[in-house]
């Protein structure tokens, strides 16, 4: 995923804004088509986003000297 | 007073105090003894000073700080305790004393009695209070987990949220969760957590257990640590029925590590529910914007044929007018025959059937043109509304209609279009217009 790709929840509330605002029904027609492609493109990212997903399970390590250590959990340590 | 040749053996008074002291030993013994606490002084040194009595008896007792500081409890003046201890003499004062070794109180156990004393002591301070309990964060991007890497509860956890969640990371800090130094360890571990960025939520806790082996979940170390954490933290010790003074102070408290997973995180499931709800939404509002911009452009259309109306209308207003005039001056010229001799040559030469012939031509030149201008205007307008027909077209509802949605209208096919069950009582008549054909139907129930 690029960094630049909006977060989650932002993209689900961008979502959630074009919808409430085609349902008013007051956006000029060639507006509407506009939210509704992008409505549409926000519902592809979010549902790939939902689908592609691998859990990440890291360890958090302290060394004698108090410095923190993170890594990522290996199966044969559960 | 002393019998001559039979002198008895004077004792120093060392000497007493020693036999007397090895007498205790020897009689008494270490013994365990009842009683009330009261005059209890607490110097810097550590050491706890008291006197241990009953209804007829006091006698002074001594708790040294290596035995006073593993007590769970605070003892206190009035506290009921079973202590054990040797009687021995203090030489100095030549006082009789009990070294207490062990303390319990009566009545409760220790661990029962340290829990209940912690307690009243940070609800006195407030660290409870509803106020300071900070909401969950929706989408954590990560979640920190205080617990043991090898336990039921690290497991559980884990599965729940790979299943709900797997977007949010999972930093897992190993600590032990019982025995000596456990409860160090956890506060540790939660200021440790803190101290990541992405850590928006922590779950501290472990499996259930006895009350000694929760007893780490009860000290006031990791209490503080809760209490000073930055990110909300839910508690998940045990379960239901032990309820930890960690739980008293953590943000949210869950049952059990299972459930403390699901209140951490969204679930996917209902997430991917959503938009799919708001796929279908953003469809819907857009079949329906599309719709009335149809209905206003047949409005439209309708209001530009007025124009070559109004030119017919012109033009049998202008034939009228030129018949009405005609027949005026066709009298007038009758009227007076006198008058018709003396103006028949003016008439002949500037005569207003002259001029009426010629503004009737004009007239006729002017309404031809208004109507060819009105005809092109009707065909430009027609054909800018056919093309935006044909793309709208492309996004009507009947595609949709096609597809196999249909559209709910009250009372006949005619009715307004039904969005939204709240409108309707179960009895309604609606229709079902499909793409090709319709259907009448009854409401039965609405919800949601």
């Amino acid at each position: 995923m690029a960094d630049a790709a909006p977060r989650f929840e932002e993209a689900l509330a961008e979502l959630e804004g074009l919808v409430q605002r085609l349902e008013k029904g007051e956006l000029p027609l060639e507006e509407s088509l506009v939210a509704f492609e992008r409505g549409v493109n926000l519902v592809r990212l979010l549902t790939q986003r939902l689908a592609d997903v691998e859990q990440r399970v890291e360890v958090l390590l302290k060394t004698e000297a108090g410095k923190l250590i993170r890594r990522p959990l290996e199966d044969e340590e559960q | 007073m002393l019998r001559a040749g039979r002198a008895p053996r004077v004792l120093s008074v060392t000497e007493l105090a020693l036999m007397l002291r090895s007498a205790l030993e020897t009689g008494v013994g270490t013994v365990w003894v009842g009683g009330e606490i009261s005059n209890l002084k607490r110097p810097a040194s550590g050491h706890l000073y008291f006197t241990l009595k009953d209804k007829q008896t006091q006698l002074a007792a001594v708790m040294f700080r290596s035995a006073a500081q593993v007590l769970v409890f605070q003892p206190t003046d009035g506290m009921d305790v079973v202590v054990r201890a040797r009687a021995d003499v203090y030489p100095a004062r030549g006082s009789l004393q009990l070294y207490v070794e062990a303390m319990e109180p009566r009545g409760l156990g220790a661990l029962t009695l340290a829990y209940e004393q912690l307690k009243a002591k940070l609800l006195a301070e407030g660290l409870f209070a509803d106020e300071r309990k900070r909401p969950l964060p929706r989408w954590p991007r990560a979640v920190g987990i205080v617990t043991a890497l090898h336990g039921a509860a690290i497991h559980d956890i884990r599965t729940v949220l790979r299943r709900r969640w797997p977007a949010a990371t999972v930093v897992v800090r190993p600590v032990r969760v019982q025995g000596r130094g456990a409860a160090s360890e956890i506060a540790a571990g939660i200021a440790d957590l803190n101290r990541l960025a992405d850590v928006d939520v922590l779950i501290v806790g472990r499996g259930g257990g006895s009350l000694e082996d929760l007893w780490a979940f009860n000290e006031e170390v990791v209490a503080r640590a809760i209490a000073a954490s930055t990110v909300p933290v839910v508690s998940a010790v045990g379960h239901e029925v032990d309820i930890t003074i960690a739980d008293f102070v953590a943000d949210a408290r869950a049952p059990t590590p299972t459930a403390a997973a699901s209140l951490v995180v969204p679930d996917a499931a209902e997430v991917a529910d959503g938009v799919a709800r708001a796929d279908a939404a953003l469809r819907r509002a857009l079949a329906r914007r599309v719709s009335t911009a149809r209905e206003r452009l047949v409005a439209l259309d309708r209001r530009l044929g007025d124009p070559a109306r109004r030119v017919r209308d012109l033009t049998l207003r202008v034939d009228e007018l030129g018949s009405r005039a005609h027949r005026a001056v066709a009298r007038r010229l009758a009227w007076d025959g006198r008058e018709l001799a003396a103006l028949g040559a003016r008439l002949e030469r500037a005569g207003p059937i002259a001029r009426l012939a010629s503004a009737r031509g004009q007239l006729e030149a002017a309404a031809g043109r208004l109507r060819f201008a009105a005809a092109m205007r009707v065909r430009h307008t027609r054909a800018a509304f056919e093309r935006t027909a044909a793309q709208l077209d492309a996004l009507s509802p009947l595609a949709c209609l096609e597809r196999g949605y249909a559209i709910v209208r009250r009372g006949d096919a005619a009715g307004a279009v039904v969005t939204d069950a709240a409108v309707l009582r179960p009895g309604d008549a609606v229709a079902l217009v499909f793409a090709r054909s319709r259907a009448r139907a009854r409401v039965e129930d609405t919800e949601g």
